[in-house]
């Protein structure tokens, strides 16, 4: 337990100059948080998708360096878009 | 060699369902670490065999596993399913199973808890439409007061002896694992389980409440160290950051820190899949940990949460240091030596962190 936090802290850390709140949540409370993106290990996005079909769930593989939340990083730095498609 | 077995495309199936169960269970225990661990902290010192034992202090012991551990567990497994009314109903329903009984009442709290919450979260339905407006409040206070009455005797009554029943067989069955050391070989279940990410479910949903009723009367319990103990993933880490996929190497040390001395087993838990073989060398690990915990008497006072070594040297009881580390470090060596050698023999695959990224992106677009 607590690898959610810790990469709540790796995201917020790096986001820290934008206003982008960054918070972790399990994921059957996932819908009461309201997200615009999830990022999400691979082992419970397929659960993380059905609590929000509608919101981009982002899957990565490995806690430290993964190029998949390197990617979420700077796609809300840069203002790009984010999908899962 | 790329398979990610985690690649978890749709969300049924049995682990999702397991995953869910389990996060539930897992969910009403979570929250209340910090009680837990002030509990397990308060009979460490005080309990007559503990550090400075004080019969006045340790009155505290009783009352707080009892009592407040099992209410805090049903008054959050109210909250789950219906918020601050739920978690309120949840507590009164749990008072019914815990003076029923002289054992913590663990697994009756995590069910009369979220029942009574969901009755009054049906009931609710029904009202909330046909209260007429500025009876809100009485209406409100009254139906949760009544059917509160009734969850508590329902509870006493009820559920209670059925579940003090079930209680006392698992605890049984427990000690029968013990006593014909079969125990190790919970670590064939309990190691793949923990890698699928049901590491939380087993430990804080299943054997954290069988340990908890066991230290109440031992003063210590084997069954909090089975899921938690960081040896095995420590022995694969290091094995990963000699012998593994060079990719991979520069992340380990990291990895290492954050496992082993902040407890966040996760961190691990990817490299195993990525190269699933590993899980033998997690089992074996587990296994010796499990054993040599078993033959020298090991225990720990309380869930030791997050499963640090830090964790593990504040939860271990005065006479039990040599016990503990032994079996942490034995379970780190032999996960090491396994997982050392399976990784020199797959070395002849190509595969490294972006092929396994890419194969899983493909997997997913498919």
């Amino acid at each position: 337990m607590g690898s959610s936090v810790m990469v709540a802290g790796i995201v917020r850390k790096a986001l820290k100059k934008t206003n982008v709140h960054v918070s972790h949540s399990p994921v059957n409370q996932l819908a009461a948080e309201n997200p615009d993106v999830v990022i999400c290990q691979r082992g419970l996005s397929g659960r993380a998708k059905q609590a929000v079909p509608n919101v981009p769930v982002i899957a990565f593989d490995m806690f430290l360096g993964d190029p998949a939340i390197t990617r979420v990083i700077e796609a809300v730095l840069n203002g790009t878009t984010i999908s899962d498609e | 060699m790329s398979n990610i077995i985690a690649g978890d495309a749709n969300a049924t199936g049995w682990r999702s369902a397991t995953q869910k169960f389990g996060g539930f269970l897992a969910g009403m225990v979570i929250p209340n670490i910090g009680a837990f661990i002030a509990w397990g902290l308060l009979t460490a010192l005080f309990i007559p065999t503990g550090w400075i034992p004080n019969a006045d202090l340790a009155t505290l012991v009783g009352p707080m596993i009892l009592n407040l551990l099992p209410l805090l567990i049903a008054y959050t497994g109210g909250r789950l399913v219906h918020g601050q009314r739920g978690a309120v109903i949840g507590a009164i329903a749990g008072i019914g199973v815990i003076v029923g009984t002289t054992i913590p009442m663990f697994l009756g709290a995590m069910i009369v808890g979220p029942l009574a919450a969901w009755l009054l979260k049906q009931l609710d339905k029904v009202l909330d439409p046909i209260t007429p407006s500025g009876f809100e409040m009485l209406i409100g206070n009254f139906s949760l007061g009544i059917l509160g009455l009734g969850s508590a005797l329902g509870a006493y009554k009820g559920i209670g002896p059925v579940v003090t029943w079930i209680s006392d067989r698992l605890g049984e069955m427990v000690g029968n694992l013990v006593s014909s050391h079969l125990l190790p070989l919970l670590s064939i279940i309990v190691e793949p389980a923990k890698v699928l990410f049901l590491n939380n479910a087993i430990n804080h949903g299943v054997l954290a409440p069988l340990g908890v009723q066991q230290a109440a009367t031992e003063g210590k319990s084997i069954l909090f160290m089975i899921e938690s103990n960081p040896g095995p993933g420590l022995g694969i880490l290091v094995a990963f950051w000699l012998f593994g996929p060079k990719v991979l190497r520069g992340s380990v040390p990291g990895a290492i820190v954050i496992h082993f001395l902040g407890g966040i087993h996760e961190i691990y838990f990817p490299y195993i899949l990525m190269r699933p073989i590993m899980i033998v060398a997690a089992i074996l690990g587990g296994m010796t940990g499990v054993t040599t915990f078993m033959l020298l008497g090991a225990g720990l006072v309380a869930t030791p949460s997050p499963g640090s070594i830090f964790a593990y040297f504040a939860m271990t009881p005065k006479d039990g240091y040599f016990q503990m580390i032994t079996g942490v470090l034995l379970s780190a060596v032999v996960s090491f030596l396994v997982g050392s050698f399976l990784l020199r023999l797959s070395k002849a695959g190509s595969d490294d962190l972006e092929a396994a990224t890419a194969t899983s992106a493909k997997l997913k677009k498919a």
